[in-house]
C-alpha cells in the first residue's frame, strides 16, 4: 500500500501525456524486502504498460474498490502473490498501480499467528480435559469405592456402610442402603430367634423321647430274659433309630436354615483357627468312633480364618459323621487342617467304599443319597457343608482318599 | 468307687426329666427334680446337691439366671449346663458364669450318665487326697499307687502323666497338654518322650483292664473304667 502510494505520487502527467519517472536507487530501495519479492506495474488508463513488471495479473473483474484500492490475490512467476490496485488520477485520467508482493512473509505471519495462538489454546485444551478428566475420576472415586466395596460383598454381609467413606453427594444414597440393610439384617436376626426357639421347642421333647425309648430298651434286657417277646425289643430298637435320625434330620434342617443366606449374620465372622475348631469336637467324635472301633486320628497344623465357629463345627461334625458311617469297623478317619498352596484347608478322609465319580456333584445335593448306601443318612449332611463353604467362600473338594481308596471331602478357603 | 450321691434336676420338660431321673437312678444315684429356676435357686439353697442338671430354657428366671445366683451366693456345686441351642455363645456363656460341662439336647443317655459320673469324680476328687479309678489308687499326699489292692511302682515322669489323665477321664488330652503339666520349668520334653512314659503306663495298667487310648494325631485318652460283668 505504501509502495502503492510512493509510486503513484512519482506519475507526472502533462496533458495527454503521462510519464513516470523513478530512480534506480529508489526503486532499488521499494523493490527490497527481506522475506518476500515486490513487484510493480503502472498501467496508463488506455491499459497500456507505463513501467514496472507488465506481466503482473490483471485486477480480476467485478472486485469493486474501497477507499480507492482493490486488494486481490493472484500467481506471478510459479508464486502465490497478494497484490493491490490504487487507481490513481493522471491527466484528468485514472491510471492504475498495481503492487504485489509474495506471500511469503504473509504465509509465515499467518503460520506465526496461528501457532502463537493454536499451541497455547491446544494446550489450555489439553489441560482443561486433563484437569476434568481427574476432577470428575477423583470426584467419582468415592462412588467408584462404594460400588465396588458393595459389589464385594456376599450376600450375607449386612454391616452398614461406613458413611465417613462415601462422598458427601452419596449420603443420602450410603443412608437409604444403610437403612436396607438394616431392615434385612433385623429380619434375619428375628429369622434367628425364630430358629433358636424353634431348636427348643424341637429338641426338648425328641430328648425325652430319646431318654424313654434308650430306658425302654436297656429294661428290655431283663424283660426279655422273663419272657418278654422278641419281636417288642425288636420294636423298640425301630423306635429307637427312628428317633435318632428324627432328632439328627431336626438338627441338620436347622443348621441348613442357618447357614444359608439370611440365617446368620456376616458380621459373627471372626478370626478363628481351625485347628482348634477340630479339637473342640474332637472328644465327641473320639467317642463315637471308639463305638465303632474305627481309629480316628487327627494331623492338624494351626491355621487361622475368618469364620464361624458354629457353622464350622456344623460342617465338620456332618463330615465325620458321614466318614464313621460309611466307614466299615476298624476303618481309619483322619481329620486334616493346615495350610495347602497356601491356603487354609479343612479335610476328612476315610476307607469306606468312596463316591463314585458320576456321583460326586449330585452328593451336594439336597436329599441325595449315593445309589446302594446301607447308611441312614438324610442325604443332607453334603449340602450343609456347601452352604457353610459357600458361605466362607470356601471351595469344596470331593475325591478318594489314600490309594484311590475311600473318601475325601475338603474345604480350601479364600487367604487367610 | 463313687458313693451314692445326690443329684438335682431342673428340667422344665417332664417327659425328658423323669427320663433323665430314671436314668441316673438306675446308676445308683438320689434324685430330685424341679422345673423352675427359682425353685432351684432355693433348693439348693436349703439342701446340699452332690451336682446339678440344669437347662438353659427354663419358664421365669432362665438356667444362666439361676447359674449365675448359685455362684454369686459361692455355691460349688457341680453343674451340667443342658441347652437346646447349640450356638457357642450358649457354651461359652455358661461356662464363663461358672458351668463345669455342657450338652446340647438331645443327646444319648449312656453320654450323659458317663458325663455326669465324670463330674462327680472330679468333685469327689477335689475334695480327697484320694484319686480313685476302678482298680487303681492314687494316694497323692503319700504318693503311694496301688493296683487291684497291690502296691504298684510308678516312676516320677509316669505319675505326672497319669495324674494329668486321671483327671480328664473320657477326654483326649493332648500330647502338648501332657509336656505343659510335666515338663519342669525350662525343660525340653518331646512327644517321643510323652509315648515312651504312657507305653509304660500301658504295661503296668492294661492288665488291671485299665485303658488308655491313642488318639492318633492328638494325644491320650483314659478310658473310663468299666467292671467286667459277672461270669466273665
Amino acid at each position: 500500500m505504501d509502495v502503492g502510494i510512493a509510486l503513484s505520487e512519482r506519475i507526472r502527467s502533462s496533458g495527454e501525456e503521462v510519464a513516470f519517472d523513478l530512480p534506480g536507487a529508489a526503486e532499488q530501495v521499494l523493490r527490497t524486502d527481506k522475506y518476500d519479492t515486490i513487484y510493480y506495474h503502472l498501467r496508463k488508463p488506455d491499459g497500456s504498460a507505463l513501467a514496472g513488471d507488465p506481466g503482473l495479473p490483471p485486477v480480476p473483474k467485478g472486485l469493486v474498490p474501497e477507499d480507492g484500492v482493490i486488494a486481490y490475490d493472484g500467481v506471478y512467476r510459479g508464486q502465490p502473490i497478494r497484490a493491490i490496485a490504487l487507481l490513481v488520477p493522471c491527466g484528468g485520467q485514472i491510471c492504475t498501480v498495481q503492487v504485489a508482493e509474495t506471500t511469503n512473509k504473509r504465509r509465515k505471519l499467518a503460520r506465526n499467528i496461528v501457532l502463537s495462538s493454536l499451541v497455547p489454546e491446544l494446550l489450555i485444551t489439553l489441560a482443561t480435559l486433563a484437569l476434568v478428566w481427574f476432577g470428575v475420576k477423583r470426584g467419582l472415586a468415592p462412588l467408584e469405592d462404594l460400588s465396588n466395596e458393595i459389589r464385594a460383598r456376599s450376600a450375607r454381609d449386612l454391616r452398614p456402610i461406613d458413611p465417613g467413606h462415601a462422598p458427601e453427594e452419596a449420603a443420602p444414597l450410603v443412608g437409604a442402603l444403610n437403612q436396607l440393610f438394616g431392615q434385612v439384617a433385623e429380619a434375619s436376626s428375628n429369622q434367628q430367634r425364630f430358629l433358636a426357639n424353634a431348636a427348643h421347642q424341637l429338641r426338648t421333647p425328641l430328648a425325652g423321647l430319646q431318654a424313654h425309648t434308650e430306658i425302654a430298651l436297656a429294661q428290655s434286657e431283663t424283660s426279655l430274659a422273663q419272657g418278654m417277646p422278641e419281636d417288642i425289643r425288636a420294636q423298640l430298637e425301630q423306635m429307637h433309630r427312628a428317633t435318632i435320625r428324627t432328632a439328627r434330620l431336626a438338627n441338620q434342617l436347622l443348621a441348613l436354615a442357618r447357614s444359608e443366606p439370611g440365617g446368620y449374620r456376616a458380621d459373627a465372622f471372626a478370626p478363628i483357627n481351625l485347628r482348634a475348631v477340630v479339637e473342640e469336637v474332637a472328644d465327641e467324635w473320639v467317642h463315637r468312633a471308639l463305638a465303632k472301633e474305627i481309629d480316628l486320628g487327627f494331623e492338624l497344623a494351626a491355621v487361622q480364618i475368618q469364620g464361624d465357629a458354629v457353622l464350622l463345627r456344623e460342617a465338620l461334625g456332618n463330615l465325620i459323621h458321614n466318614a464313621l458311617e460309611y466307614s466299615s469297623p476298624s476303618g481309619r478317619v483322619t481329620v486334616r487342617t493346615g495350610m495347602r498352596n497356601d491356603h487354609p484347608f479343612l479335610e476328612v478322609e476315610d476307607d469306606g467304599p468312596g463316591i463314585p465319580p458320576a456321583e460326586r456333584e449330585q452328593v451336594l445335593e439336597r436329599f441325595y443319597r449315593v445309589n446302594g448306601t446301607a447308611g441312614t443318612g438324610s442325604g443332607l449332611g453334603l449340602s450343609i457343608v456347601r452352604e457353610i463353604a459357600a458361605a466362607h467362600r470356601a471351595q469344596i473338594d470331593i475325591g478318594s482318599g489314600e490309594g484311590a481308596r475311600g473318601c475325601k471331602v475338603g474345604l480350601t478357603f479364600p487367604h487367610g | 468307687m463313687i458313693t451314692r450321691v445326690r443329684i438335682l434336676i431342673v428340667e422344665d420338660d417332664a417327659a425328658l426329666a423323669s427320663g433323665i431321673a430314671r436314668i441316673l437312678e438306675g446308676e445308683g444315684h438320689a434324685v430330685d427334680v424341679m422345673a423352675k429356676g427359682e425353685q432351684a435357686v432355693l433348693g439348693a439353697r436349703q439342701e446340699r446337691f452332690d451336682m446339678m442338671i440344669l437347662d438353659v430354657g427354663l419358664p421365669g428366671i432362665d438356667g444362666f439366671e439361676v447359674l449365675r445366683r448359685l455362684r454369686a451366693a459361692g455355691d460349688r456345686t457341680p453343674v451340667l449346663v443342658l441347652t437346646a441351642r447349640d450356638a457357642l455363645d450358649d457354651r461359652i456363656h455358661g461356662l464363663d458364669l461358672g458351668a463345669d460341662d455342657y450338652m446340647a439336647k438331645p443327646f444319648a443317655m449312656p453320654e450323659l450318665a458317663a458325663r455326669v459320673r465324670a463330674l462327680v469324680r472330679r468333685s469327689q476328687a477335689q475334695t480327697g487326697p484320694k484319686i480313685v479309678h476302678g482298680p487303681l489308687v492314687l494316694d497323692t499326699l503319700a504318693r503311694r499307687a496301688q493296683l487291684v489292692g497291690a502296691p504298684l511302682d510308678l516312676a516320677a515322669r509316669e505319675w505326672a502323666v497319669l495324674e494329668v489323665l486321671l483327671a480328664r477321664v473320657e477326654k483326649i488330652v493332648s500330647k502338648e497338654a501332657i509336656i505343659q503339666a510335666v515338663a519342669n520349668w525350662g525343660e525340653e520334653l518331646t512327644p517321643n518322650a510323652i509315648e515312651v512314659y504312657v507305653s509304660r503306663l500301658r504295661a503296668k495298667l492294661e492288665p488291671a483292664g485299665v485303658k488308655i487310648r491313642t488318639v492318633r494325631g492328638f494325644g491320650y485318652m483314659l478310658e473310663e473304667y468299666r467292671e467286667k460283668k459277672a461270669g466273665q
